[in-house]
């Protein structure tokens, strides 16, 4: 008898009720391979120049000038705009937008699909009703439905995070539910169901858990698509509305004003594939490591 | 086959008839009257209850519901109140724009696809190797409109070598329409190509292991030999669903590669009734592009069983 199992046995219940819920270990080496490395330093670097935002420009992203549509220079990094704003200045509280939408969207979809998808495997007549009813969203090209949400709520903020959230859901549930059916099947569920586990448990114990790993890479994905989603709807003029920026409605006015300023769209769009590609670097190395099958 | 279909029948028209309800609830749950929203300034409720009345808009919702589909059923698409012309019209005028558009972006995305396909499931040295996984993975992870902006900025202001604004109708003057066409087909086309060409490079490479091709191999069959007519050839069944299930993308791609090149598409019609708020116009485009993805989709499925007898449907 080792002293560690002493010392657990010593222990309350209460703390050791308390577990990890995914194997974090495969998560840190999945940011230690290259392409993890480089997404992690990327999206640290975004996050933190985004953050800090006010605090680098406190005059904030409206100070106009009389220096409309110059290029690019060391004092205007990205040029500035048909205000004679900053265009550098935009971007960054243009990406503060993205990722802030980003950091509600995708966690709010990624929750409410899960949960969709798992009550879905408990009660099987609600499983097939949700079955359904992703059907009719994957049905919806994805910025038709865009589209209808702009229709119901207006254009802006929110109606974008709903967009997001809605295009979200069948990927989640459906991952969730299989996930949780498998796991229903395997012995150790059966295991403790023999045990006589309550079936509350058996959920949040066993298979909520074990069926963590492929959503959580699952929301890298999805993050991907909703800073397109969200540039896309910018550039039809249907997204976050000015004077805020957003990389999306940067885009639809700096292609607007390219043949003033030539190099008007440029930052943006680097920002805006930087940031892609960080993130699908992310899910690549988060595939690679997490998801074992 | 016939089995199939009756089998997919319940889940097709579902997914219509929801979409349906769901174009349909549209104006209605968006806020204001459109009744009021049409009436000039200020107008005594007369009119407007005139208006509404005119409109149907004081019957139950399941009666004004019926009556839509009914209408739509019997082709007739109802009136634009703001542009004051019939719907079909409208979608009529523009239609010609999109079906250009898309037929160009298919074509190209076919035949790029399989090029690169084929090219990365050839032998090549590591260097092309390397630049066709380049190319894939590229335009794999970027979306068709950030590829129209890139060629506008290339191909358009930097290096002032086509049009990038506007277009011309390919049937009434081929040289310039084509001129116009090719930037914003070769946007839409491009990224839908990397995932055909992703594809068809995948199952090649699995045949390559069959035994057939060691067979071939043993027989002394030359190596360009094995690859196009033992290798590539049984890779295009793949080939031919992801080509369909990607025509139904690029017809809602073509939404936003309109909108920045200025084409006066279905998709351009589109964004600009939502902007407008001239909702009989949007729910009857929002139903037009969901019956033509669910459309697209069923096709592919049939394709692929028509093509793989290995897959029976039902």
């Amino acid at each position: 008898m080792s002293t560690t199992d002493l010392d657990n046995a010593a222990a309350p219940p209460a703390a050791r009720r308390f577990t990890v819920p995914v194997s974090l270990a495969r998560y840190g080496a999945a940011l230690r391979t290259p392409r993890g490395m480089i997404a992690a330093g990327i999206l640290l670097a975004l996050t933190a120049i985004a953050l800090l935002a006010p605090v680098i420009f406190p005059q904030g992203y409206d100070v106009q000038s009389r220096d409309r549509f110059l290029g690019m220079s060391t004092q205007h990094l990205f040029g500035t705009d048909e205000y004679g704003r900053d265009i550098f200045v935009r971007t960054v509280y243009g990406l503060r937008t993205d990722l802030a939408l980003v950091a509600i969207a995708v966690p709010v979809s990624g929750v409410i699909g899960s949960l969709l998808g798992l009550s879905g495997a408990v009660w099987p007549r609600f499983g097939n009703l949700m079955q359904r009813v992703f059907d009719v969203i994957i049905g919806f090209p994805s910025f038709i439905l865009a589209l209808c949400v702009v229709v119901v709520m207006g254009v802006g903020f929110a109606s974008t995070v709903v967009a997001i959230t809605i295009l979200g859901l069948p990927g989640f549930g459906r991952l969730a539910r299989s996930g949780a059916l498998e796991q229903q099947n395997r012995e150790y569920v059966v295991a403790a169901r023999t045990l006589g586990v309550s079936r509350r448990r058996i959920l949040t114990r066993h298979i909520v858990p074990n069926t963590a790993d492929p959503l959580i890479v699952h929301g890298a994905i999805f993050a991907v698509n909703a800073v397109f989603i969200e540039s896309g709807l910018g550039i039809l003029g249907l997204g976050v509305q000015p004077p805020q920026p957003s990389l999306g409605s940067l885009l639809n006015v700096g292609m607007r004003y390219v043949r003033e300023a030539p190099t008007y769209p440029v930052g943006p769009i680097l920002v805006l594939l930087l940031l892609a590609l960080a993130l699908s670097m992310l899910s690549d190395s988060l595939n690679e490591r997490v998801n074992r099958r | 086959m016939l089995r199939y279909l009756v089998h997919k029948i319940p889940s097709v028209l579902g997914v219509t008839v929801v979409a349906s309800m769901v174009a349909f609830a549209l104006p209605r749950l968006a806020p204001g009257d459109p009744a009021v929203a049409l009436v000039e300034g200020d107008a005594d409720p007369a009119t407007i209850e005139a208006l509404r009345a005119e409109m149907g808009l004081d019957l139950p919702l399941w009666e004004q519901y019926l009556r839509w589909v009914g209408n739509l059923l019997q082709g007739d698409l109802g009136n634009s109140y703001l542009l004051n012309r019939p719907v079909s019209q409208l979608i009529g005028a523009r239609m010609e724009s999109t079906i250009e558009l898309t037929v160009a972006a298919t074509l190209l995305m076919i035949v790029v696809g399989l090029v690169f396909g084929i090219l990365g499931g050839s032998r090549l040295t590591p260097w092309a190797r390397t630049a066709v996984d380049a190319w894939n993975t590229f335009f794999i992870a970027v979306p068709a409109y950030l590829v129209g902006l890139l060629l506008i900025l290339f191909f358009g202001i930097y290096n002032r070598v086509l049009p990038v604004s506007g277009e011309v109708a390919v049937l009434d003057d081929p040289n310039f329409g084509l001129q116009y066409l090719i930037l914003p087909a070769l946007a839409l086309s491009l990224p839908a190509a990397a995932t055909v060409s992703r594809l068809v490079q995948t199952s090649m490479l699995t045949n390559r292991g069959e035994d057939f091709v060691d067979l071939a191999v043993s027989k002394g069959v030359s190596p360009r030999r094995i690859t196009t007519r033992h290798v590539a050839r049984n890779s295009l069944g793949t080939a031919a669903v992801v080509v369909g299930l990607r025509i139904g993308d690029l017809l809602a791609g073509s939404l936003l590669i309109e909108l920045i090149f200025a084409r006066n598409g279905l998709g351009s019609l589109a964004v600009g009734a939502v902007q407008q708020r001239d909702y009989l116009l949007v729910q009857v485009l929002i139903l037009f592009a969901v019956v033509i993805a669910i459309l697209a989709q069923l096709a592919s499925e049939i394709t692929l069983a028509a093509l793989d007898p290995r897959i029976r449907l039902g």
